[in-house]
């Protein structure tokens, strides 16, 4: 295999992408809205109704322990990790799946593929090359989109508590499951792409994967599990798996006259 | 000599739609022309041929490779097919650079050979214009210089003047003949028959998916004028009484004629005509015949 093929068409990709501002506005400004707006409104439940919200959860059979008699601090801290964490964990899956679906079903729906798979380029190149243009923006928007979240939510912090609650371990392993996230998304739709005819069926396989996400504040709040490191660490082991088992598949039943 | 390009005994299905129903095919270094109406099977038969399609049964070699299984093949080997493939939110300059690479090529290769390439295509000036921004003429330029940019010892062309004026079709024709010289194979399909006539080529005739007769120019026109009309433009006016005595007068645009039509059903007949035509006075200014359907074109040997 020849890493300059692969990394030509990773850049390529990733130019088209950023070629227009219609194709990356929309993937860039959601994020980084929620990454400045969450943090703000988890301030002021904070501020506001943190005693009410603390002690309903509390009366839950299983409620989680920390909130037993938590302060202010140790609410926000909890409510930034456990409940806004597997919000912004779906953005590496809705950034790499926009990418991956245009990257892949977008050479099919555009024609260009015959192009493309008239060149010498190995399959193995081919699949190198679009899944490092998707993964390669997803992890920076991703990182960046966390820092962001993290320095707003500090800001807060520091202004009315007088500490930093950000990172913590859980926070930094939590940022270390995005990437394998994204490479099991982006595993997902290149199986998904050569069986569908254009991009917009291909992107719909995001939502299957953003559902278990979504269910993680609930499972947290509910007392069923708590967002730690080791439970973060389950969570990558399975992706890495996943990701093992998808990438085998994928290349081997990957045909480039599926892409036609 | 090595054929260029084999096949034997070439099935593909989509469906319960047989696209190509048993293709053989041999064809050596030079020009080779496959001639076939739309449907016919001509761009699937390049598609399996550049390795793009996995046939459902039969062989396919390009010099002695599989192209499907061997993608090696593909440095010596270009296609250009009936769509411009190219992408639209990256410059042409971006385009080409990037499918060079894909061949190993250096930045400052592509740009020579680029350069060289539209510049006799008449189509430089756009070289830092995005693509979406060009008229489909142009696209079809750019197309032909990346399909063309590794100086490909194959070329297989989809159609390659479809959307150009004459000037560009005769630069594409040039440059061609100007390849078949140098040694390469060129193998290109169309369904103009006035495409084919442009070369003194091999012709092979593609219908439901079957290589149904091999020809050459002189066979073509045989089959072709066999019962037909030339149309006759003059370059003055002619009063239609001194037209009378043309054989196979068909009709003309008016009592003072400049555009005649005429049956006809040989080139001797052509000839003819035209000599009646000077007899009587007449001032030629261009003659052309009225194309026959593919579909209803039969060679002399066809299965």
């Amino acid at each position: 295999m020849d890493f300059r093929n692969a990394w030509a068409i990773a850049v390529k990709d990733m130019r088209e992408v950023f070629s227009s501002v219609s194709i990356y506005g929309p993937m860039l400004a959601v994020p980084l809205f929620f990454a400045i707006v969450l943090p703000v409104l988890t301030f002021y439940v904070t501020i506001y109704a943190a005693p009410s919200v603390i002690a309903r959860i509390s009366s839950l059979p299983s409620a989680p322990p920390i909130l037993q008699g938590a302060n202010a601090a140790t609410f926000m801290r909890y409510f930034a990790i456990n409940v806004l964490g597997p919000i912004f964990l779906t953005m590496p899956i809705l950034t790499s799946s926009v990418i991956s679906a245009d990257s892949f079903a977008g050479e099919k729906e555009r024609k260009t593929a015959e192009a493309l798979l008239a060149t010498p380029v190995k399959k193995s190149e081919l699949l190198l090359g679009k899944i490092m243009a998707s993964f390669i923006p997803t992890i920076i928007l991703t990182v960046a989109v966390f820092a962001i979240y993290g320095v707003v939510t500090n800001a807060f912090a520091m202004g009315s508590f007088h500490e930093y609650i950000l990172p913590t371990a859980a926070w930094l392993m939590m940022i270390l499951t995005s990437p394998f996230l994204a490479i099991v998304t982006i595993g997902i739709v290149v199986l998904v792409s050569s069986h569908v005819r254009g991009v917009k069926e291909s992107q719909q396989i995001s939502t299957l994967i953003i559902l278990p996400v979504l269910i993680m504040p609930f499972i947290s709040i509910l007392g069923l599990a708590s967002l730690t490191v080791a439970f973060f660490a389950y969570v990558i082991l399975i992706l890495a798996a996943m990701a093992l088992v998808l990438f085998y598949v994928s290349i081997r039943t990957f045909r480039k006259d599926r892409m036609l | 000599m090595r054929e260029s390009i084999l096949l034997k005994g070439v099935y593909k299905r989509f469906g319960k739609v047989s696209a190509l129903d048993g293709v053989d095919l041999s064809l050596k270094k030079g020009m080779s022309i496959i001639l076939g109406a739309n449907g016919a099977g001509k761009s699937t038969l390049l598609r399996c041929i550049d390795g793009l399609y996995k046939v459902d049964s039969g062989t396919v070699k390009v010099d002695g490779i599989d192209p499907y299984t061997d993608d090696t093949v593909h440095m010596k080997l270009a296609l250009l097919s009936d769509n411009y493939a190219l992408y639209d939110y990256l410059s042409v300059k971006d385009n080409l650079k990037f499918f060079g690479r894909l061949y190993g090529l250096k930045d400052s290769e592509i740009l020579e050979r680029a350069s060289e390439v539209l510049k006799e295509l008449d189509a430089y000036n756009y070289i830092d214009s995005k693509v979406f921004t060009l008229s489909r003429g142009t696209k079809q330029k750019v197309a032909f210089c990346r399909a063309t940019i590794n100086n490909p010892s194959i070329i297989l062309l989809d159609e390659p003047t479809a959307f150009l004026d004459a000037n560009a079709s005769e630069r594409i024709r040039k440059y061609l003949l100007r390849r078949e010289r140098e040694g390469a194979t060129v193998l290109f399909v169309t369904q103009k028959i006035d495409e084919v006539t442009r070369f003194n080529s091999k012709i092979f005739v593609i219908k439901k998916g079957r290589i149904v007769a091999s020809a050459d120019s002189a066979s073509l026109y045989k089959s072709i004028l066999k019962n037909s009309y030339i149309n006759v433009r003059l370059a003055r006016q002619i009063s239609s009484a001194k037209l009378s005595k043309v054989t196979g007068l068909e009709s003309t645009n008016g009592s003072k004629a400049t555009y005649i039509k005429v049956r006809i059903s040989s080139s001797k007949d052509i000839n003819a005509v035209i000599r009646e035509l000077l007899d009587a006075g007449a001032e030629i200014a261009g003659v052309d015949y009225t194309e026959p359907l593919i579909e209803k074109m039969s060679l002399n040997g066809e299965e």
